[in-house]
């Protein structure tokens, strides 16, 4: 039962990660403000399922519309007129807290406020967590990888250029949020149909910051990197209970330090292949010379860099 | 009457506020063309160091010199630490935004999880004080806070366009490369520009810390700068002062005549609504009318 709740949550975590992954990495638009979207999403398929009988299925996905609803009315203002990336991600930042303070202070038997919605059917098994997660993975991999998802990275590297080339921006745009605001609605109604309880607060900065952190370890563009980071981070978080506090910390230092000398992520842009992975613990002793030799040529370039340096200065 | 003259008055002062911190989100997005997001969380430094000071029984003004120089250090480090390196390999805006934003959150948890969570007030000289003038309560706070960021920005302005290392300022927002090329040192044109936005992060910290508490998430504030600084046009001087002016005023009547909760809800509402008509906001131009 543990296991499954932890596998529960990793789908989640996927699941909107790989949505942001398609704004952030693939689009290249900075987003803190995604708990939102998977806030609509949990109460939209929630209340849905509660008050009209529309069957589980059916109201993650029509949750995960409504939060393409939503995101279509902030994306609209915020990204048209090729408006620089910093409104979005600024009105994305009001946008989580906004519907964090609507929804506490809607004082109504419906959404109770802040103390949330209780009681909730628990219609979220681990199959079936597993099965969105492996369809909604795959939905994405196509996406990324048809004219689509080309268009996007061709806006993320260079915008007048894609323009120019004939890539309509404003609706490239729209279209990745809205994607990426879908997923993060379904993966919100996983989670609430599988705890059984939602409440605003279980949406807070801190998550939206933890999809962010999740992204960036993985790599900004690839699907499989961010997918491997989330298994990671999430199980870590189990096992490192006591420092739960302290991860936001660790966190913001690694923004920091992964822009810094790795900004593509631990991945970049390759994706992960088991094949390979294989292949490569076959022939661990050929690939360990290699690698070997790798680092030797490497300290000597690095050698050779800082003695440059210093004949420079002198 | 009296009631609307005193909500004018509050506004006038926290919309100062607004102004000041607006101006350091400008000054930095016209010359370097990002938007530095660890502001609050430099404003939130400058405000606990202020606060520690001010409770080891030292007066206002040790306290606010002590925020200045918190400020100051903090925003130069971050510069030096996080963007210089990163500008210097040419690294990509969203990189630049996301490593801003990792400064923020790494400011702020630190000293959430160093000091709690927990509400402080400031020990200041007035916080509590009133001068009535004809009925109308206005306290001292305010009074301060007002003075204190006109007098920042008049400052700031006579920087700008008086003197030699405030023209490479201004020479660097037109273009920094080429104000490079010119023989403008545009290393120490970005420290500048760093003190100066440490400088009105802290001002207005300790008045927020004042007015209100000082928290380890009240660099959320800051957020509310930028909106003004969209507001006024994003990168221009002009604009972010009124943006700030007008958001101040705008939250302070949402909150006196309609409702508290809903004032984050109003101010990011007229974000929106400005951009859905005047994208360059009120008085921006486009990219070309910086500083």
């Amino acid at each position: 039962m543990y296991i499954a709740s932890v596998v529960v949550t990793i789908c989640s975590n996927i699941i909107a990660v790989i949505g942001l992954a398609l704004l952030t990495g693939y689009t290249g638009m900075f987003s803190l403000g995604h708990a939102g979207f998977m806030c609509i999403g949990a109460y939209g398929a929630v209340l849905l399922n509660r008050y009209l009988m529309v069957p589980y299925v059916f109201a993650l996905i029509l949750g995960g519309f409504a939060a393409v609803i939503v995101s279509l009315i902030i994306g609209y203002p915020t990204l048209r007129n090729k408006l620089r990336g910093d409104y979005f991600a600024i009105c994305m930042l009001g946008f989580g807290t906004v519907v964090r303070l609507i929804l506490n202070n809607m004082n109504n038997p419906i959404t109770n406020g802040a103390l949330g919605i209780t009681n909730i059917p628990k219609l979220t098994s681990l199959w079936s967590a597993l099965l969105f997660m492996a369809v909604l993975v795959y939905f994405m991999w196509n996406f990324v990888n048809s004219q689509y998802g080309k268009n996007c990275v061709a806006i993320q590297q260079q915008e007048v250029a894609a323009e120019m080339m004939g890539v309509s921006i404003v609706r490239t745009k729209l279209l990745s949020l809205a994607i990426s605001a879908f997923y993060c609605g379904v993966a919100g109604g996983l989670l609430g149909f599988w705890l059984q309880y939602i409440a605003p607060a279980s949406f807070s900065d801190t998550r939206s910051n933890d999809f962010l952190a999740t992204l960036v370890t993985g790599g900004t563009n690839s699907i499989t990197g961010p997918l491997l980071a989330a298994i990671f981070l999430t199980t870590m978080l189990e096992y490192l209970r006591f420092l739960v506090n302290w991860r936001l910390v660790v966190y913001g230092l690694l923004y920091i330090l992964i822009m810094r000398f790795r900004p593509e992520g631990i991945m970049g842009y390759k994706e992960f292949s088991l094949k390979k992975t294989i292949q490569f613990f076959k022939e661990f002793p050929q690939n360990k010379v290699k690698i070997k030799e790798k680092w030797t040529r490497f300290r000597a370039e690095r050698k050779k860099k800082t003695n440059g340096r210093r004949e420079n200065c002198e | 009457m009296t009631i609307v003259i005193q909500q004018l008055i509050t506004s006038v002062s926290v919309g100062g506020l607004y102004a000041v911190l607006a101006v350091g989100y400008a000054l930095i997005y016209s010359v370097f063309d990002f938007t530095n997001f660890a502001f609050g969380g430099v404003m939130m430094v400058a405000a606990f160091s202020g606060y520690f000071v001010s409770n080891a029984g030292f007066g206002t003004v040790p306290s606010m010199i002590v925020a200045i120089a918190t400020g100051i250090v903090v925003s130069i480090a971050v510069e030096l630490l996080a963007y210089r390196p990163m500008r210097k390999k040419n690294a990509k805006r969203l990189f630049l935004m996301i490593s801003a934003m990792g400064v923020n959150i790494f400011l702020t948890n630190l000293y959430l999880s160093l000091f709690g969570a927990n509400l402080r007030t400031l020990p200041s000289g007035f916080a509590s004080n009133t001068i009535s003038i004809m009925n109308v309560q206005i306290g001292t706070v305010d009074i301060a806070a007002f003075l204190t960021s006109v007098a920042a920005l008049l400052i700031l302005s006579f920087f700008l366009y008086r003197t030699r290392p405030g023209i490479t300022v201004r020479a660097s927002a037109i273009d920094v490369s080429t104000a490079g090329l010119m023989g403008i040192n545009v290393n120490r044109v970005s420290l500048i520009v760093f003190v100066i936005s440490g400088i009105t992060a802290a001002i207005a910290g300790m008045f927020f810390g004042m007015k209100y508490t000082v928290y380890p998430g009240m660099g959320s504030m800051s957020t509310k700068a930028f909106i003004a600084s969209v507001i006024g046009g994003l990168g221009s001087l002009q604009g972010a002062v009124l943006g700030g002016f007008l958001l101040g005023i705008l939250e302070t009547l949402v909150a006196g005549y309609i409702s508290a909760t809903y004032r984050d809800l109003f101010s990011f509402g007229a974000m929106i609504i400005i951009l859905m008509f005047m994208p360059n906001g009120l008085v921006g131009k486009g990219d070309q009318s910086k500083l």
